[in-house]
């Protein structure tokens, strides 16, 4: 027993851990907002909501789990947040207020030509990935694999527990 | 002293020669020569005397012991007098040396003699050995070819290493500084080993062969030094050496650096994507990865869309697995047993709990809200007994996965043992 709690203490601050704990925690957020404001909808609709739901809840809650120490988790949380100011601003209907901040935003992001390389594609998908270097880009892109690897498994367990 | 060593520092620029020559106090006796395109002339504080040299002006050297030898890197302003006898009043001599191209400083300098040269190498610096030299190899990218010569001159007066740096571009042939350069050549290979202070990994600093003189191919990059007299900001710069055989250009070994950092990384991410052992090549190893990193994606959309079809049953147990399950499965087991109420709710009126759920699509209708909180308030208090079951995960093979599902007498609830291994 005694070795069972150490091994579970020593794992708690893993990532995966971490990412567990939170992805979990979003979910019920899901479950208590869901039970709220559903009914209008159909099931397909529904469903497809919730996907993309989970799917940025996951995101987000990894890239919150790196922390702001990786380029990759801050981009990340950066465009998640732009999505979900966007809309809400369409929900409000304050679209030109919003569309202002959210104009605002995008000057930040800078923007590097170059030469077309064979590394474009990795860029396109690792977030952030426009604007590094190779050299980190490989190094964010290795962390990334890790953490994206610990996403599935955790995601992949939570979905056996049900599927069996 | 120094009050007037600041006077002709404050004063300005052009034609210090008189002013300096005329000032008493300042302990020069000798040695008249000011260029006039000097900018502020620091007189000195000692007996001793400093080089200087000027277009057009004499170039005389008192044979004092103490000959000065300034470093004269490119157009900028700092020159140091290296070697002052005994004191600490040192002030720094900052000439500019904009017409400097006159041949009137080889002359200077040859008559300095690689004796006095090697005197200076010989001598420590003293503590207050100012660093402006910071700031004038800032400046190193416009080096005149004759400012080489003085640089050269000065390497070895540099004694607490400070970075040098010799462009590679420049061609000239100092032929008297040669064996100057074979004696500082000593001195910098011995200085890099103690101050090899600071590594950065941007910036690099080499001291070029030149050629002849220099035994074996090897280069050091000096590692620039900052001595106690300063609390200038820490740069720093990678000690790389050159192997023999291979290009010792600055640009080069930055290269190849940089193609090193680029390779190391691509076997750590070699190790990471599975399968990937045999590949050999960068172009066919990133096709892998980004190969990889789409797939892992694709299966973050796919398992978030099976979370989604799961969804009620994932939102009944939620609190349950948050607290047990995924946490701490380490290759560990879990047992979670969670018992039905009395009162249970009827919503799996259609009697087991199907495994096949991803097919089912909408079991919503059949729940009402008020269920769900009953059954949450059930389910923590259910867990905390059902947690203290130890025995069943005793009872469980360390290994192996094994899945078992339990379903409750009364069919409200699945209790799941689920081993997992990651």
């Amino acid at each position: 027993m005694t070795t069972k709690h150490v091994i579970a203490t020593a794992h708690t601050r893993s990532i995966k851990n971490r990412f567990a704990r939170r992805f979990l925690r979003s979910l019920l957020k899901m479950k208590r907002s869901n039970r709220l404001g559903t009914g209008f909808q159909s099931n397909e609709d529904i469903r497809k909501r919730n996907t993309q739901r989970i799917k940025t809840a996951a995101d987000r809650s990894m890239a919150r789990v790196v922390g702001p120490r990786k380029i990759w988790s801050r981009a990340l949380l950066f465009k998640l947040r732009n999505r979900a100011r966007i809309q809400v601003g369409l929900r409000n209907r304050c679209l030109v207020s919003k569309k202002k901040k959210v104009q605002r935003k995008e000057k930040k992001v800078q923007v590097i030509s170059r030469e077309p390389n064979r590394a474009d594609n990795l860029r396109k998908l690792v977030p952030g990935g426009d604007s590094m270097d190779i050299c980190s880009l490989l190094e964010e892109t290795a962390h990334y694999i890790k953490c994206l690897a610990t996403q599935v498994k955790v995601m992949q367990s939570i979905a056996d527990l049900y599927s069996t | 002293m120094d009050g007037s060593g600041d006077n002709n520092g404050d004063l300005g620029y052009q034609n210090r020669a008189e002013s300096v020559m005329n000032c008493p106090s300042s302990g020069m006796n000798t040695n008249p020569f000011y260029a006039s395109a000097w900018d502020p002339v620091v007189s000195l504080s000692q007996p001793g005397n400093f080089v200087g040299s000027s277009t057009g002006s004499q170039s005389e050297f008192s044979n004092s012991p103490f000959p000065i030898v300034m470093e004269n890197p490119g157009i900028s302003n700092t020159c140091h007098l290296v070697r002052y006898p005994s004191d600490s009043g040192f002030i720094e001599l900052v000439p500019k040396f904009p017409g400097f191209g006159s041949g009137n400083f080889s002359e200077i300098v040859g008559s300095l003699g690689l004796t006095e040269c090697s005197q200076i190498v010989n001598a420590g610096c003293p503590p207050n050995y100012k660093e402006a030299n910071n700031e004038s190899t800032s400046h190193g990218a416009q080096r005149q070819e004759d400012h080489q010569l003085s640089e050269e001159t000065t390497i070895g007066a540099l004694p607490n290493g400070k970075r040098r740096r010799r462009a590679a571009e420049s061609n000239s042939p100092f032929d008297p500084n040669k064996n100057a350069e074979g004696e500082f050549q000593k001195y910098p290979s011995g200085e890099s080993s103690d101050s090899a202070k600071e590594l950065d990994e941007k910036k690099q600093k080499i001291e070029q062969n030149r050629g002849a003189n220099s035994c074996g191919k090897q280069v050091v990059k000096q590692t620039k030094d900052n001595p106690q007299s300063r609390e200038a900001p820490k740069e720093n710069y990678i000690h790389v050496r050159a192997r023999r055989g291979q290009a010792t250009n600055s640009h080069s070994l930055a290269e190849r650096v940089r193609r090193e950092k680029i390779s190391e990384r691509m076997r750590m991410l070699q190790e990471l994507v599975p399968g990937c052992n045999k590949i050999t090549g960068k172009a066919v190893m990133l096709d892998e990865i980004i190969n990889y990193v789409q797939s892992l994606q694709q299966q973050v959309e796919f398992l978030s869309m099976k979370l989604a079809t799961v969804n009620p049953e994932l939102y009944n147990d939620v609190e349950r697995i948050q607290s047990k399950d995924i946490l701490h499965s380490r290759g560990g087991n879990e047992a979670i047993r969670g018992l039905s109420p009395g009162t249970n709710s009827h919503q799996y009126s259609h009697g087991t709990f199907q495994p096949g759920i991803p097919v089912i699509p909408n079991p919503n209708p059949h729940f009402s809200p008020a269920h769900h909180a009953i059954l949450d308030n059930e389910l923590q208090s259910f867990f905390q007994m059902g947690f203290d079951s130890s025995s069943a995960i005793d009872s469980l093979g360390p290994n192996g996965n094994q899945k078992v599902l339990v379903i409750s007498t009364q069919q409200t609830f699945v209790s799941i043992f689920l081993t997992c291994r990651y």
